[in-house]
């Protein structure tokens, strides 16, 4: 016999699923979930938005939360439907204080929201940008003027 | 402002103890110039690792893996970038002198660059074997850095080379539940590269290799290679293919595989530039270097850029 899971359960599943490109920063901290909806024969459908539609990552992260989804609800598990959302569009404004945080700590990104110059994650002085683009479409390269650190910095 | 040591003594017991140096300390010229000498040669080895990458866009089987190929010569391209902008920091050379060093054959990449790519089969096995050489190498590094620049870069570099690790193992298992002529192109790719893989970790480490005395890397060449062969050969020997190592030992009770003798003559040709396939890459990223030239001509001369901001 199999219960239903709580959408609550499922979110907290879908939670520790962390980005590829990012381990220790969660894809529901980046913003990448949209919706959950459990129906009422158990059946789950997670909405999640891509920040790039080319990303070469998103078949792996559906795979990893197909996987953390299917683990909750008991012997059985619930069905599963991942879904990449056309809309709405992915912004810098989806990340969470905690992903902006781990990323200035961790990994040296800023994430540029609005105009004006991005501070240094470093020592907080102002970046110039270097690149328009870095390793991935995502991000930009930007130099430190203060402490000279390279910098890449995230932008919608 | 930066950091001064009073000799070479009081600068290792900073490193011994931890310390991080950062690119305005008074380092001593000669570690200044092993971290850039080393720094130098990953950016030069993400640099024609992604040309390569980017020959195989077109040929790559089927869109998810042509998409991720994309990403991933954007991946490369960019950590050479990131790269040289923390060489150049450290005043030795500047970018255009390393790019054009790199172009007449005057410093090194990474050996399994100067073999030819031929099949798709090929691509899975460098993608599979070789990337995962590189990342073990790179983790070695990260563990301990005492360049605190570098450091936090190879942090970032790491995170994407485990993506990639991770796609080189779905394309391998793939081919290896394939068809009978995928198996064979396989193996045959497997006969290549195998060797080269195994050469990238480099000879046995010296017990005087100033790159571990001066923390710079924190494992032994010969331990991350003794690793990569007990994952490796077990794992590819499960999936029905053969190891083309005829000393390759397996101790049943311990569980543990060892390479035969390694003959290091082909990984001294590559660092002499004499590989099978050296002149045709290093011609071919000359070809495109002189090929983009009006890209940067463009973007020097951009109204923003032409301002004042570094070109």
């Amino acid at each position: 016999m199999t219960s239903i899971p709580t959408v609550e359960a499922v979110r907290a599943a879908v939670a520790t699923v962390d980005d590829p490109e990012y381990p220790g920063i969660s894809i529901v901290d980046l913003g990448l979930l949209e919706s959950v909806e459990v129906r009422p024969d158990g059946d789950v459908v997670v909405g999640l938005v891509p920040t790039f539609s080319g990303c070469p990552a998103l078949a792996m992260i559906a795979e990893d939360v197909h996987a953390a989804v299917a683990a909750v609800g008991g012997v059985t598990g619930p069905r599963v439907d991942i879904r990449w959302l056309s809309g709405p569009v992915w912004t810098v404004e989806r990340l969470t204080g905690t992903a902006r945080r781990t990323m200035a700590e961790e990994f040296t990104v800023a994430v540029r929201i609005g105009a004006g110059p991005v501070p240094c994650p470093r020592c907080g002085g102002d970046t110039a940008e270097e690149s328009m683009f870095g390793p991935s479409r995502c991000r930009a390269v930007h130099v430190c003027h203060s402490c000279t650190e390279v910098v890449e910095v995230m932008r919608a | 402002m930066g950091r001064t040591w009073a000799s070479m003594d009081e600068f290792e017991a900073f490193l011994d103890d931890g310390g991080t140096v950062e690119v305005d300390d008074e380092m001593p010229d000669d570690y200044r110039q092993a971290v850039f000498a080393f720094i130098e040669m990953h950016a030069n080895s993400e640099l024609m690792g992604g040309l390569t990458e980017r020959d195989w866009i077109p040929r790559t089987p089927g869109l998810r893996h042509k998409m991720a190929v994309l990403a991933k010569t954007q991946d490369e391209i960019g950590h050479g970038h990131l790269l040289y902008m923390v060489a150049a920091d450290m005043g030795l050379k500047t970018r255009r002198e390393m790019l054009e060093d790199l172009f007449a054959g005057r410093s090194k990449f990474h050996n399994v660059f100067h073999y030819r790519a031929a099949t798709w089969g090929d691509q899975v096995a460098i993608s599979f074997l070789v990337d995962a050489a590189a990342l073990a190498s790179q983790q070695a590094v990260f563990k301990n850095c005492s360049y605190g620049p570098y450091r936090r870069i190879l942090k970032r570099i790491i995170a994407e080379e485990g993506f990639h690790m991770r796609m080189g193992e779905e394309r391998m298992m793939l081919i290896a539940e394939g068809t009978d002529f995928q198996q064979v192109m396989f193996q045959q790719s497997l006969n290549n590269w195998w060797w080269p893989a195994l050469q990238l970790f480099g000879p046995d480490s010296k017990p005087d290799d100033v790159l571990l005395r001066w923390h710079i890397k924190s494992e032994r060449n010969e331990v991350l290679r003794a690793r990569w062969v007990q994952k490796f050969a077990p794992m590819l020997i499960s999936y029905g293919f053969t190891i083309p190592d005829p000393g390759l030992v397996h101790d049943a009770e311990a569980d543990t595989w060892t390479a035969g003798p390694i003959d290091w003559e082909p990984l001294k040709r590559t660092l002499a530039m004499g590989g099978p396939d050296s002149a045709r890459r290093i011609g071919e990223a000359a070809a495109n270097w002189a090929d983009t030239r009006w890209v940067r001509e463009a973007m020097d001369n951009a109204p923003d850029r032409a301002a004042g901001a570094p070109a």
